[in-house]
């Protein structure tokens, strides 16, 4: 197993189009890194760079301290899962897992049994016979991890691998995967969209914004301590509510547009002009009391058993609001409700550069 | 759609059957012909049903050779042109391919300058290239060889543009696939694109080989020697052997052997063909 580092690497495609712009990263040996961001920032490109397929433009590469820019992908010591499996067509179960060690001059023997540990890992077992097209998608995508298990390379790369199952299948193979990669202790680094996946299977989540890395942290991290705006906005569902303003008189109350929108029980002792205060909806309690206070304009109710989503806006005006509240929580029938919010749970934000701000 | 129109229906089937009337009518006469004796063709009433000649006409052919046209017996000539069409089938399978491949996959200079050009001869039949073919192989020697025979045509645009056409719906995923899993360039070529080929190939091989099978000018030019005589060749000289009657019933007879192997062909083809067609994968 291996570790993997980035320096400033940088990707621009033809036509001066910056997909990546000097990210920094260090996935440490056995390391499940998962980069997440919404479409288009250039996680694909990224992930892509690290496996030798797209040119690196600038910056250096590093696999167990090898600097492997110019190495071809068959000899950078990774495997590779893809969005669609990417899985030979013409070739049985056994063969697709058998190409690459074949193509390394690995002895017969050896294929043979690396095949067969991977298939019952994997439960493919009785599939090694068929060919792809009579497999169902999520045992296809059990071909490819198993494809990319059997190579025992030093790095796994996935790019969105369970984004073509149904929701379902993609709960259950996520758990296979995490289970995978406690068995296995390699270093995977995984791309997704979704930041329920990321959350759950990632030791350290890399958000990425359009080209650039906004934050690295563990799950539990980016949530209770998200660096920017953006990445308190991405991670969390639903994502956390905005109240922008400006500090009133006294300096414990946000207005906007001349109306009072939140109450803080004593001056959050900053100056300056505005700020963004972000709420998570699970966060806001229906209650007179907390720390901030904010009335909240109700619009309709979401019921999904366990929770229930209340969606409305400020009472001051248009900003959109979500509470999330317990299931088995009776509300008067109100229009119009109090809500608190603990200090804890007060997260700052610069409106100009979106930087986090403590208090 | 479904319609239950007859005056319709009548329409179509008709056209359709006088279509069928128009291509194999000469198709049967051809048969009907080749087992006849010599006299039968020439009398007023063509003969519209088989003779009792057949077989002996058959023997004629196939052991001696008719007379009046040099006396190449028509099974070293049937031979001939199975060398030739099959030389030039796979040359041209090989070298589209190949082309194809380098097209699609890497990136050189003037790339696109050269699918350009292989598509524009496209539209350059042999016929029009013949005379500068021809300067070139006397230059080189190579008239009456095989190789003359065979060499020229087998560059075949068709096929290239087919076959490029064809890799392009391949999924780029399954090419970086093979290239993290150590297949080089010619690896992948073997191991992946041909076996994804084959049903391409096989109807392309059909087309290539009727192709082959049927060249008429090309060989008559490069060639005065009776030992590669084809026997679409050797037809056309038995209709035009000088001063005599043509022997139509020869003729005839030669005409349904040189229709056997493309139909062969055809059908040994299509089941291959067709086992690829229900196969489709990816
Ligand atoms: N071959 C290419 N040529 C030019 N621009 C490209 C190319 N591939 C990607 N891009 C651009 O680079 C940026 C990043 O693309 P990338 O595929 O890495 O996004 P992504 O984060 O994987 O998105 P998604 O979640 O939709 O897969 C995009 O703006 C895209 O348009
Ligand atoms: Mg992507």
């Amino acid at each position: 197993m291996a570790h993997l580092s980035l320096k400033s690497l940088t990707k621009v495609y033809p036509g001066n189009v910056t997909a990546v712009e000097a990210a920094d990263l260090d996935v440490a040996d056995g390391e499940f890194v998962v980069l997440v961001g919404p479409s288009g920032c250039g996680k694909s490109t990224m992930l892509r760079m690290i496996a030798g397929l797209e040119r690196i433009t600038s910056g250096t590469l590093k696999i167990d301290d090898k600097v492997v820019n110019d190495v071809e992908p068959g000899h950078r010591n990774i495997a590779m899962v893809f969005q669609n499996y990417a899985l030979y067509p013409h070739m049985s179960v056994r063969r697709n897992m058998a190409y690459g060690l074949k193509n390394e001059g690995k002895p017969k023997a050896e294929i043979e049994a690396r095949i067969n540990e991977a298939a019952q890992m994997l439960r493919l077992t009785e599939y090694l016979d068929r060919k792809p097209r009579q497999l169902s998608g999520g045992q296809r995508q059990r071909v490819a991890m198993g494809r990319a298990i059997v190579r025992q390379p030093a790095v796994f790369l996935f790019d969105e691998p369970l984004s073509n199952l149904d929701a379902k299948l993609r709960t259950e193979l996520r758990a296979e995967l995490k289970a995978l990669h406690d068995r296995l202790r390699g270093t995977f680094v995984y791309v997704t969209h979704d930041q329920v996946e990321a959350m759950s299977l990632a030791d350290r989540i890399v958000v990425m914004n359009a080209g650039r890395i906004e934050q690295i942290g563990a799950p539990i991290a980016l949530y209770s301590r998200p660096e920017t705006r953006f990445v308190a906005e991405f991670i969390g569902s639903p994502a956390m509510n905005f109240v922008e303003g400006v500090l009133g008189e006294g300096g414990a109350v946000l207005v906007s547009e001349g109306r009072e929108v939140l109450q803080f029980d004593r001056p959050i002792g900053l100056a300056g002009s505005g700020f963004v205060v972000g709420l998570r909806p699970e966060h806001m309690k229906p209650s007179k009391g907390g720390f901030a206070r904010l009335r909240f304009r109700r619009v309709f109710d979401e019921q999904l058993g366990a929770d229930t989503l209340i969606h409305g806006t400020l009472d001051s005006g248009p900003t959109r609001v979500i509470l999330r509240v317990d299931g088995a929580l009776h509300l008067p029938d109100a229009e119009r409700l109090e809500v608190g919010v603990a200090r804890e749970h007060l997260h700052l934000f610069d409106p100009k550069t979106g930087l986090r701000i403590d208090t | 759609m479904v319609e239950n129109r007859p005056l319709a229906n009548i329409l179509t089937h008709a056209v359709l059957i006088l279509g069928v009337f128009f291509l194999c009518f000469p198709v049967w006469m051809a048969l009907v012909a080749s087992t006849h004796g010599p006299e039968a063709m020439a009398r007023a009433p063509i003969p519209l049903w088989f003779g009792d000649q057949g077989l002996a006409n058959y023997r004629e052919i196939l052991s001696g050779g008719v007379a009046h046209a040099g006396g190449v017996p028509v099974g070293k000539m049937m031979l001939n042109s199975l060398l030739m069409a099959l030389g030039i089938t796979f040359g041209k399978i090989a070298v589209s391919l190949l082309a194809a491949f380098a097209i699609v996959y890497f990136r050189f200079p003037f790339r696109m300058g050269f699918f350009w050009m292989i598509f524009v001869t496209l539209m350059l039949p042999v016929e029009v290239r013949i005379l500068p073919t021809y300067d070139v192989m006397v230059k080189l020697g190579m008239l009456n060889t095989w190789s003359g025979l065979i060499v020229p045509l087998i560059a075949s645009a068709t096929a290239t543009f087919l076959f490029r056409q064809f890799f392009l719906t391949i999924p780029d995923e399954l090419v970086e696939a093979a290239r993290i899993d150590r297949a080089g360039p010619m690896r992948f070529f073997w191991d992946i694109l041909l076996p994804l080929s084959r049903t391409n190939i096989a109807a392309i091989f059909i087309i290539l080989f009727i192709y082959g099978w049927n060249q008429y000018l090309w060989p008559l030019i490069i060639t005065n020697d009776e030992d590669l005589y084809t026997v679409v060749m050797g037809i056309s000289r038995m209709v035009n052997a000088g001063e005599s009657r043509p022997v139509w019933h020869l003729i005839m007879a030669t005409s349904v052997l040189a229709m056997l192997p493309p139909v062969l062909v055809v059908l040994a083809m299509q089941r291959l063909f067709v086992k690829g067609l229900v196969e489709t994968e990816k």
